[in-house]
């Protein structure tokens, strides 16, 4: 049980590591943003009164809720290129398996916080004369997006998370780039627990900037 | 898109596949039985009042949900071994760390639900003469059940889609399956879309029970 821990191993490699955790950040931003634009095109086609745009809309997200990401991450990978017809490298991959099963996610988001709001709401802005884009654009959407802000960094915080599924297909996040160092190295445990630590590092600090960004917005509404 | 699909290997594979799907359930079944009653042992700490025992807990929920469980799983299997000296079998890996994930989430939903209670009902069973270890049991506990149900089943959902990480380890459960068959039989078109089905088929069922058992007990409060 004496185990000599020894992070000179790491610490030469930490560049490896510092472009990892970048990697994990980029590919996290770029699908938090494609992932709120699926979103916002499933949830307004799930509140359509048409059942054409509802049906094909509910579809896509109680599949996206009911698989788990690794399978997506692997189809995107190496089934649809065939349907396609052209390869997609990892990080193209990646971006699609995570941007849109998040989308399904931050879409039930945006519909719960529009659902939210009290019929009164509707017919007063209706009362009003407003048509039901004004209302909804200029009554109930800003005060859905209040209600929409705890719930959309929880699933943003649950997309980084899984941003870490990559390292299955070889791009080179945090993960990846921790497995290549540990293959150089044969240093697991030194190298598994510093990332480990850089995960919860950024995890964390992201968080405590939420909950202050979200106390700020509380304050001002 | 001029693609023929061929189900036919699926089909003479099925048998593998339904075998990956009985690990799958096992893994699940075990992680989540040992994963709450760990919650449960957990969530004692932050309610206890006691410092001294506050401060593990909540550190050890918080490190379990500030990173990935991919990495946790790898360093169970990879890391783990050398800190107490003899190698986990991949399956006992994945348990280990699947276990004590679902562990921290349960403690969470523990904690909240116990923390809903007002005070006065520990103070009114402590009139009563009751410890506090029967107060929790015989008031506190009867009362949270219910509401803590949706919060539970939605972590045994959750639970479902995490154990296909375990294919990472190599555990021989459906996703493993899946992808071991796409590289033999260059088919993974056919075969991940039957694995991500075969998913949804046996996790849609829970989804929806989930949610109509929340909006039963929604309607009776």
């Amino acid at each position: 049980m004496r185990y000599q821990w020894d992070f000179s191993a790491v610490a030469g490699h930490l560049d490896l590591l510092l472009i990892g955790l970048l990697g994990t950040v980029r590919i996290a931003l770029i699908s938090i943003v494609l992932g709120v634009i699926v979103g916002a095109v499933l949830a307004t086609m799930r509140l359509s009164g048409r059942r054409s745009l509802r049906f094909p809309a509910t579809a896509f997200i109680e599949f996206y809720r009911n698989t788990p990401p690794i399978v997506h991450f692997f189809w995107f990978f190496y089934a649809l290129p065939i349907v396609i017809g052209l390869n997609l490298d990892p990080y193209a991959a990646a971006v699609l398996a995570l941007s849109t099963q998040s989308g399904a996610f931050y879409a039930e988001v945006f519909r719960g916080g529009i659902l939210s709001i009290e019929r009164g709401q509707w017919e007063g802005a209706q009362a009003l004369g407003m048509t039901r884009r004004a209302a909804l654009r200029r009554v109930i959407v800003p005060q859905a997006l209040r209600r929409m802000i705890a719930p959309f960094i929880e699933r943003s915080f649950e997309l980084t998370k899984t941003t870490a599924l990559a390292s299955t297909l070889a791009y080179a996040e945090l993960l990846y780039q921790a497995q290549q160092v540990n293959s150089i190295t044969f240093r697991p445990m030194e190298v598994y627990t510093t990332i480990a630590v850089m995960y919860f590092l950024l995890l964390f600090s992201a968080s405590m900037l939420a909950r202050l960004g979200e106390r700020r917005l509380a304050r001002i509404g | 898109m001029d693609y023929t699909w061929d189900f036919k290997v699926v089909a003479d594979n099925f048998p593998v596949l339904l075998r990956g799907v009985g690990l799958t359930v096992e893994l699940w079944a075990v992680a989540l039985v040992l994963g709450v009653s760990l919650g449960f042992l957990i969530s004692l700490g932050p309610t206890s009042g006691r410092r001294w025992l506050q401060l593990p807990a909540i550190g050890y929920v918080e490190v379990f949900r500030n990173t990935p469980v991919l990495v946790q799983l790898i360093w169970f299997y990879y890391a783990f071994p050398i800190l107490i000296g003899f190698q986990l079998s991949p399956v006992a890996a994945a348990i280990l760390g699947l276990t004590l994930n679902t562990s921290a989430y349960c403690a969470e939903i523990f904690r909240a639900g116990i923390e809903s209670i007002a005070r006065g009902q520990w103070e009114a069973a402590k009139a009563l003469g009751m410890t506090r270890a029967m107060s929790l049991r015989r008031v506190i506990l009867p009362q949270v059940g219910k509401r803590m149900l949706p919060a539970f089943t939605n972590r045994a959902i959750e639970l479902a889609k995490v154990t296909s990480l375990a294919s990472v380890l190599a555990v021989h459960e459906i996703m493993y399956q899946g992808r071991l068959l796409s590289s033999t039989y260059y088919r993974p078109l056919e075969i991940l879309t039957v694995v991500a089905l075969v998913y949804f088929v046996v996790i849609w069922p829970g989804s929806w029970l989930s949610a109509r058992l929340e909006r039963r007990l929604a309607a009776r409060d």
